[in-house]
């Protein structure tokens, strides 16, 4: 039986880096009614996701305002038309501030699942291939690193390293890279025994050749569906984090903006200053989750069992 | 048997790698004698004792005075040896229930956790009741008119609940049943068993509220599974209520996925009670580590990673072996 992994269903659920290990259960409820089209929401989301990334990536030509300006309106100002979201207790334009705390977030979101990929795919595509002790290894260490609750792993090694944003990132790369590897493997499992593979090897060519020629492009496409739900728990695994005060001391993330907008006073006088956060978070991880969970289904990964 | 034995050596050779992890991670990222002493690490004491800097005693850090004290904290801490031992040594230490004592108010770090430990568990188990509670009608509810309205609303309904963060969801919560309607204390109340059952109502909600949904879509699915089963078109036939037939005979036998789910989510909130003790301000361990991680208390932080990283493998190990004996197949493949 294939390895079961699931990140789908908990991303945004109670443990966002926990994954289960046991192995064997149905978790996912696949909606088969859809069947394999990828739909109007998936397209939705996906429109989303673009628009978030690229007014992230343009903010600095954006004409808005700098989001570090206290005073830009009055202190803890109504959403109106002057600022679209409000101002905070400084004064902040909170609209310009949710765009720039985008950048935070989907930059540690992006950096930290292409480590993942790129170290837990490396890593699950070797021990898929090779098996025996590597593959023992491999499985093993994966094992151990699923086994140590991820936020728990997290606060461990900031509290070494401090909370800057390439801790951050290498943290929860280092916590991808498990769930990432395991699917690689079993990925890699299937398709090592398939015939193209076997005439790959009979023609002579090297392991080196047979992995990145015939394997990787097969093992990449299960890996791209995961590839956007671990983007959602990761960014809501930073959002934890930058909640507890432990992310990124130099910058501020969408969970930053949620920490110093939820002081009770601040919530009372301006519940704005963290709900259009939470809002932009929220419909992130959404369009992230959907837009995963349908192309999974769509590409009919089910074999695969994540 | 096999099984049994083969699961246990897995157990604690896990326990061994996530201790080595976590020892590791502090002693090796980290600098434990600065943790130790504080500033004064960086002082050359070998040049100093042996008389190549000038000795400043008195002055400014970097004196002898200062060089014996990291002298005595090397060897107190066992600096001095190699990491292998020292972990050898922890690890006999925290065996025998030794966790040290806290840096900042020299507390016996075994009775920061005993004092707070509870809370968390408590926590969790008032979520884990909401979860299954709330779940298990919504559940039927949405089974028993499957793909209609209700059904669809609700498929909806935990599809977004599953992607708003605990935090915000706590943020949320605490908005409206704290700030605004004043229903909740804002704060952990321990004077009786009432307070603080209802200083656990939010936080509960928050973390079982996400349950519900992933137990609601589970459940789900499998009791229309087993209304497809020709045993209630018989119950039906015989003239039960929908009510008696849902409840008392297609309930029980679709329970199986969600008793599996539900001991590991119990392992999943481990990491959710850590946030939520936090919007809540529960004096629980998962508060405790938080603080403890800002103010650099790293004997605070070392045992409580450690207790709660044993309580979730020691958790998984038990979900594992208990679904083994109720699903034998999976012990061929474990």
């Amino acid at each position: 039986m294939a390895d079961r992994l699931d990140l789908g269903e908990s991303a945004g659920g109670n443990d966002p880096l926990h994954v289960p290990v046991v192995e064997g259960y149905p978790m996912a409820a696949l909606d088969t009614t859809l069947g394999r089209r990828l739909g109007a929401g998936f397209w939705v989301s996906v429109g989303w996701l673009v628009v978030i990334v690229t007014v992230a990536a343009l903010a600095p030509w954006l004409p808005i305002a700098d989001p570090n300006e206290t005073g830009y309106g009055g202190r803890m100002d109504r959403p109106g038309w002057a600022t679209w979201f409000g101002t905070d207790t400084n004064g902040r334009d909170m609209f310009s501030r949710t765009i720039w705390g985008a950048r935070v977030s989907l930059t540690v979101g992006f950096v930290a699942i292409a480590a993942g990929l790129a170290i837990g795919g490396t890593l699950g595509l070797i021990a898929g291939y090779f098996r025996g002790t590597a593959d023992r290894v491999i499985s093993f260490a994966f094992f151990a690193l699923l086994s140590f609750p991820g936020l728990v792993f997290a606060l461990l090694i900031i509290a070494a390293l401090g909370s800057s944003l390439k801790v951050v990132c290498m943290t929860l790369g280092v916590l991808s890279i498990a769930p990432v590897g395991r699917l690689a493997r079993a990925a890699t499992l299937v398709f090592a025994e398939r015939e193209f593979v076997q005439a790959s090897r009979v023609l002579g060519a090297t392991h080196t050749r047979i992995m990145l020629r015939e394997l990787l492009p097969n093992v990449l496409i299960p890996m791209s569906a995961l590839a956007l739900l671990g983007m959602a728990v990761t960014i809501v695994a930073e959002g934890a984090l930058a909640y507890l005060g432990l992310s990124v001391s130099d910058g501020f993330s969408w969970g930053k903006m949620i920490l110093l907008g939820s002081a009770p006073r601040t919530l009372r006088d301006g519940p704005w200053v963290v709900m259009f956060p939470i809002g932009a978070m929220f419909l992130t991880v959404l369009a992230l989750n959907y837009a995963g969970d349908r192309l999974r289904q769509y590409l009919d990964v089910r074999e695969l069992a994540f | 048997m096999r099984f049994l034995a083969h699961r246990l050596a897995a157990l604690v050779a896990v326990l061994l790698a996530v201790t080595a992890l976590a020892f590791g991670a502090l002693n090796i990222l980290g600098d434990p004698l600065f943790n130790v002493v504080g500033f004064i690490a960086s002082v050359d004491c070998d040049a100093v004792l042996a008389g190549e800097i000038e000795d400043i005693s008195g002055q400014t850090a970097g004196g002898r005075g200062d060089c014996e004290i990291v002298e005595a904290a090397r060897k107190e801490h066992r600096l001095d040896r190699a990491l292998p031992v020292r972990y050898t040594y922890w690890l006999g230490d925290i065996v025998r229930g030794d966790f040290g004592t806290s840096f900042k108010n020299e507390m016996p770090v075994r009775q920061v956790i005993a004092e707070k430990l509870p809370k968390t568990v408590l926590l969790m188990v008032v979520a884990e009741v909401m979860g299954v509670v709330i779940s298990i009608p919504w559940a039927v509810a949405a089974a028993y008119r499957a793909n209609r309205r209700f059904d669809r609303a609700s498929t909806v309904t935990s599809f977004g609940m599953l992607a708003i963060p605990n935090f915000a969801m706590g943020i949320i919560l605490f908005y409206f049943f704290v700030v605004r309607w004043q229903v909740f204390p804002s704060r952990f109340e321990d004077t009786d068993l009432f307070a603080r059952l209802k200083s656990m109502v939010l936080p509960g909600l928050t973390l079982g509220l996400p349950l519900a949904a992933t137990y609601q879509r589970l459940l789900r699915t499998d009791l229309i599974t087993t209304l497809q089963e020709d045993f209630v078109q018989m119950a039906r036939a015989k003239g039960m209520s929908d009510r008696w037939i849902m409840f008392r005979h297609v309930l029980r036998p679709s329970l199986f996925s969600l008793v599996t789910v539900f001991g590991l989510s119990t392992a999943g909130l481990i990491g959710g009670s850590l946030v939520v003790e936090n919007i809540f301000s529960i004096p629980g361990l998962g508060r405790a580590v938080v603080e403890a991680v800002i103010r650099d208390d790293f004997p605070i932080v070392l045992g409580s990673v450690v207790v709660i990283a044993t309580g979730f493998v020691v958790i998984n190990f038990t979900v594992d072996v208990v679904y083994s004996f109720i699903d034998p197949r999976v012990r061929r493949d474990g």
